[in-house]
């Protein structure tokens, strides 16, 4: 663990500091239980667009998240105002909405003291990162594009900061950490052609600038001259941001309740589920780890329950749902958290080989707008963007006009065909510090893209 | 009919109605000023200088502390260098109260509080913001905004200008309402989300329902190095309700979601809904969705509800009019637009039948974008941005009113900044922006008699649109087979396709006054570090004549 430091108007409260914070609220509590949150940190961030740096700055802030609780009825209040008079009135009101709130029978006793595994998922060269360094790497990506005659829009988001939880039944739990997002949209000045790249870790030093640059210019000029493809069924070869882009909601469907009562995917008829059952493709293990490398979240969830390494699937077989602790009691299972990230095991085919292997078929780079369509068959739509082609006879042969698809992941993971390495992408549609989502290249056949898009 | 009935009480509708009367579509200032006075807002008879006795306006009353704290943030941010700077003191309150069937799933409240500081030195923006505030704190965080203003305008100049403004102090300006959200106990809160699941789940067939009451209330204090000083208070209300019906078998369920709008008002927008009265209503929607017939895929005549329609024009019409987003300045997230080159389009481009007027509008009561003045201290507004059916407008801030200024002739802006809390930069945020009702004064009737092969839609469902807006597909909650002029059966899995500029021409018929709605959202989502947005869209009942429909099933 590297050294707190003790000052928060950058890295966010110590250990020490988080812990005092929290003793301030305990101590002052009357509830029968108590659970405190704290959140600190600082973010930055710079944007470019039209070969500028069009804004840029910094907030810092700290957050104290008390629920009192008076046999079954809760309340939370939060608030970032941290004198004692503040913080006082925060715990009363607390105490006072908690006794006039209805009863909740579903509330689980606070977690006593719990064991969690070591994870640091704070990294130095994130927490360290500068003004004038975002200004760098901003520069950077105007001047390439500025030598290629192309339009940059780009955005670097860095946080560091700390969470720690405790409750009135001694359980305490603290940790630092760092994420950073950097992302590049490059245009042609006309607007008949775009390009992306960008990167999402921990740490800053794993943030590739100059490949991101070079990445988005070439997939801005690749894309130029897209011509016509008709919408229909497609073997896709997704590059890893779009499977990550699909995958990131993934990661909130593995939940046995709503299985349970009839709401999802994972439901069987009769009120059960399928774990145990093969579901999709035996290409497919979805796993989640807080401690996997540069991709590190929290060891333990917002009330303090340990999260450990999970796997999902495990070669196209569900292994688990997700479990709130008080479905766990109802149906007599283990509390299980749901993935705080989620990674796809890679393989080995390169994207070269699955071009290769591919007679006719379309290669896209990512997607934007995924909504569901459908919870039972998890089914989405969405567009492509930033670089669509088709590959014919084993190379790719034109660029071609964006698409719509409307598709089932559920589908979409039973069609799996190859599978490249998995590598850590930026998988949120607004390219801020998320949840880490670590997958491969993957081709899959009959992908539907249902209509055309103009857009570029 | 099954359509919710809303009661005679006081509605975002009923107000707007009443007061839409008095808006122009342009407005001049002394009408703005009688319309604002209505509206709440109060405005000082002689602006008092910094710090110069009590102010004119006996409604504008900061903490005095937090009027030195934001004086003497503006006379860090000159004194560091910058030549202009906008300072904001705000704290917001968060209060969100939800159940599930009979019980209680969250009773939580939310404060947040901070100042956030902007400064412009040469061409280049540096923003810094803190919760803590004391003198040591704001002045280093002044000298922060102004010390990365000055690192991006040596490495990366940009080159902002602001565009003239008439600079206001000492002003105070609230949302109209009645009863303050944060005024009604979480007793009686619960109580009423208890009376609308106890309403639903009366419904045979109905297995589960979630229900909420999301209130937030905001108190802003606004300066620039100008001289401007404004204090404002923003109330917004949402309820929420979703009820599910689970097929006797197992193998399917039906949601009914999005029964009514949120709303810049006060509790007594959510009395005047009714909701238990028409959760019934509800419950049968979700079961009967279960048996409704799936939509037999192909070309179908649209007749669109307020309560859909909203979120369509949110997309298609809102979105691609933000002429920081037509300009590039999104193009790494939310994306451009197809309304762009500005010079290629402004009065030029015929987005739909003469009779369809939008207007950007930040003073319509119950508005999720209505406020008394925007984020640089530009006072609320109303202005066209389709004009007989020719696009003839994009939103703008101060910023960006120059670059199109040789094109319209406008040479300010349309008060369109905005900044979510103390600790995000201000920038161009979507207004209200609203289809006009017709004139004709078609009701609902009329237009669904118009149809002979047609899907009357309500609520909205799955939204999805590309990245310059063209393509989009848009999902509902209820839907009804309109055969011959007359609403048929309940049709499920419906989901139309289509590209903005044809279907907004295809624009038939639209309804008049009576038939008007606001719908609201409170995540209206731009930018990086993305920011969430409170907007409302207007419209009357509206027939699109050949629209595609797809089976989502």
């Amino acid at each position: 663990m590297p050294q707190s430091p003790s000052t928060e108007d950058r890295y966010g409260l110590s250990e020490q500091e988080s812990r005092a914070l929290c003793m301030r609220v305990l101590n002052s509590s009357k509830a029968e239980h108590v659970r405190v949150q704290v959140q600190s940190g600082w973010r930055g961030f710079t944007r470019v667009a039209t070969n500028r740096i069009t804004t840029s700055g910094g907030s810092e802030d700290v957050s104290v998240r008390i629920v009192s609780v008076f046999g079954k009825r809760l309340a939370s209040i939060q608030t970032n105002s941290l004198d004692d008079a503040s913080l006082g009135a925060a715990v009363r009101k607390s105490e006072e909405l908690a006794r006039i709130a209805p009863e909740n029978p579903e509330y689980m006793p606070e977690l006593g003291s719990q064991q969690y595994v070591p994870v640091s998922a704070y990294y130095d060269a994130t927490g360290q990162m500068t003004p004038d360094a975002r200004a760098q790497a901003a520069v950077y990506a105007i001047e390439k594009s500025q030598q290629s005659q192309t339009v940059a829009a780009g955005y670097l988001d860095v946080r560091a900061g700390t969470r720690a939880i405790a409750t009135s039944n001694d359980l305490f739990a603290y940790q630092q950490a760092t994420g950073v997002s950097s992302t590049l949209t490059i245009r042609t000045p006309d607007g008949t052609s775009s390009g992306w790249a960008g990167d999402h870790a921990n740490n800053w030093a794993n943030i590739e600038t100059e490949r991101i640059a070079e990445d988005a210019v070439r997939k801005c000029n690749d894309w130029r001259g897209k011509t016509a493809l008709d919408p229909g069924k497609y073997t896709i070869i997704l590059e890893p941001t779009a499977m990550g882009m699909l995958m990131s909601r993934m990661s909130r469907v593995f939940d046995a309740r709503r299985a349970d009562e009839g709401r999802s995917y994972f439901s069987k008829p009769g009120g059960n589920n399928k774990i145990g059952e093969r579901i999709f493709s035996t290409r497919v293990t979805l796993r989640s780890d807080p401690a996997m490398l540069d991709a590190e979240t929290a060891p333990f969830t917002n009330d303090g329950q340990p999260i450990n390494s999970r796997d999902w699937v495990e070669n196209g077989v569900l292994k688990n749902l997700s479990y709130s602790r008080f479905w766990a009691e109802k149906k007599g299972k283990e509390a299980l958290p749901a993935p705080s990230n989620l990674a796809m095991v890679g393989g080995n085919d390169s994207l070269e080989d699955m071009i290769r292997s591919t007679q006719r078929g379309v290669l896209i780079t990512r997607f934007w707008y995924i909504r569901g369509l459908n919870p039972r068959t998890i089914s989405y739509t969405g567009l492509t963007r930033d670089g669509t082609f088709l590959i014919e006879n084993g190379k790719i042969s034109r660029p071609v006009n964006n698409f719509r698809f409307n598709q089932s992941l559920a589908e979409l993971l039973k069609n799996i065909e190859m599978v490249g390495p998995s590598v850590q992408v930026a998988a949120s549609e607004n390219s801020s510090v998320s949840m880490p989502i670590i997958v491969p290249a993957v081709k899959v056949r009959d992908f539907t893209l249902a209509s055309v898009s103009d857009a570029i | 009919m099954l359509r919710p009935k809303r009661s005679d009480g006081l509605t975002a509708h009923n107000i707007t109605t009443a007061l839409q009367h008095a808006i122009d579509q342009r407005l001049s200032r002394r009408d703005f000023m009688k319309l604002a006075g209505i509206a709440g807002l109060t405005v000082a008879a002689v602006p008092s200088q910094w710090g110069c006795g009590p102010a004119s306006d006996p409604k504008f009353n900061p903490v005095p502390q937090e009027r030195a704290l934001i004086e003497q943030a503006i006379e860090a941010v000159k004194d560091a260098g910058a030549s202009y700077g906008d300072v904001r003191i705000s704290r917001h309150w968060y209060e969100s109260i939800t159940t599930r069937e009979k019980q209680i799933t969250g009773v939580s409240s939310t404060d947040s509080y901070g100042i956030g500081i902007r400064a412009l030195v040469g061409g280049s923006w540096g923003f810094a913001a803190t919760r803590i505030l004391t003198t040591d704190s704001v002045a280093k965080t002044a000298k922060k905004a102004v010390e990365i203003a000055k690192i991006n305008n040596r490495i990366a100049p940009s080159d902002v200008t602001l565009a003239p403004i008439d600079v206001v102090r000492d002003v105070y300006w609230e949302t109209p309402h009645e009863i303050d959200p944060f005024d009604v106990s979480i007793e009686d809160k619960a109580a009423l989300l208890f009376q609308i699941n106890e309403a639903a789940l009366q419904t045979d067939g109905v297995n589960f329902i979630s229900s909420g009451i999301q209130s937030v209330k905001e108190q802003r204090l606004l300066a620039t190095t100008e001289g401007t000083l404004i204090q404002q208070t923003f109330l917004r209300i949402n309820p929420s309700v979703n009820i599910t019906a689970v097929s006797a078998d197992g193998r399917d369920f039906q949601t009914r979601g999005n029964v009514a709008a949120a709303a810049s008002l006060g509790w007594e927008y959510i009395l005047g809904l009714d909701l238990p009265g028409n959760a019934p209503r509800w419950g049968e929607e979700a079961v009967m969705k279960l048996s409704a017939t799936p939509v037999e895929p192909g070309t179908w005549d649209l007749v669109l509800h307020p309560s859909h329609l909203w979120l369509t024009i949110h997309e298609n019409v809102g979105h691609p009019t933000e002429l920081d987003r037509a300009l590039g300045y999104e193009a790494n997230y939310a994306g451009t637009s197809f309304l762009s080159p500005p010079e290629e389009v402004l009065n030029k481009l015929r987005l739909g039948p003469e009779f369809m007027q939008f207007q950007g509008n930040r003073t319509e009561v119950g508005g999720g974008a209505t406020v008394g003045f925007d984020d640089e201290g530009v006072p609320a507004e109303a202005w066209p941005i389709i004009k007989d059916g020719i696009f003839v407008d994009y939103q703008t801030t101060r910023e960006q009113a120059a670059w199109i200024s040789d094109l319209t002739g406008i040479t300010r802006g349309h008060g369109c900044s905005y900044g979510q809390t103390w600790a995000r930069i201000p920038f161009q945020r979507m207004p209200n922006v609203s289809l006009m009702p017709g004139e004709d004064d078609y009701s609902e009737e009329d237009v669904i008699a118009a149809t002979d092969h047609g899907i009357f839609i309500e609520g909205n469902g799955s939204y999805s649109i590309d990245q310059q807006r063209y393509n989009f597909q848009f999902a509902g909650q209820v839907f009804w087979e309109i055969k011959n002029g007359k609403k048929h059966r309940m049709l499920r899995d419906v989901a139309y396709v289509g590209r903005t500029p044809e279907f907004w021409n295809s624009l038939a018929m639209i309804g008049g006054e009576q038939t008007y709605e606001l719908g609201t959202t409170f995540g209206d989502a731009k930018g990086q570090p993305g920011q969430s947005n409170a907007v409302s869209h207007g419209c009357p009942i509206s027939l699109f004549r050949n629209a595609t429909i797809l089976n989502t099933a």
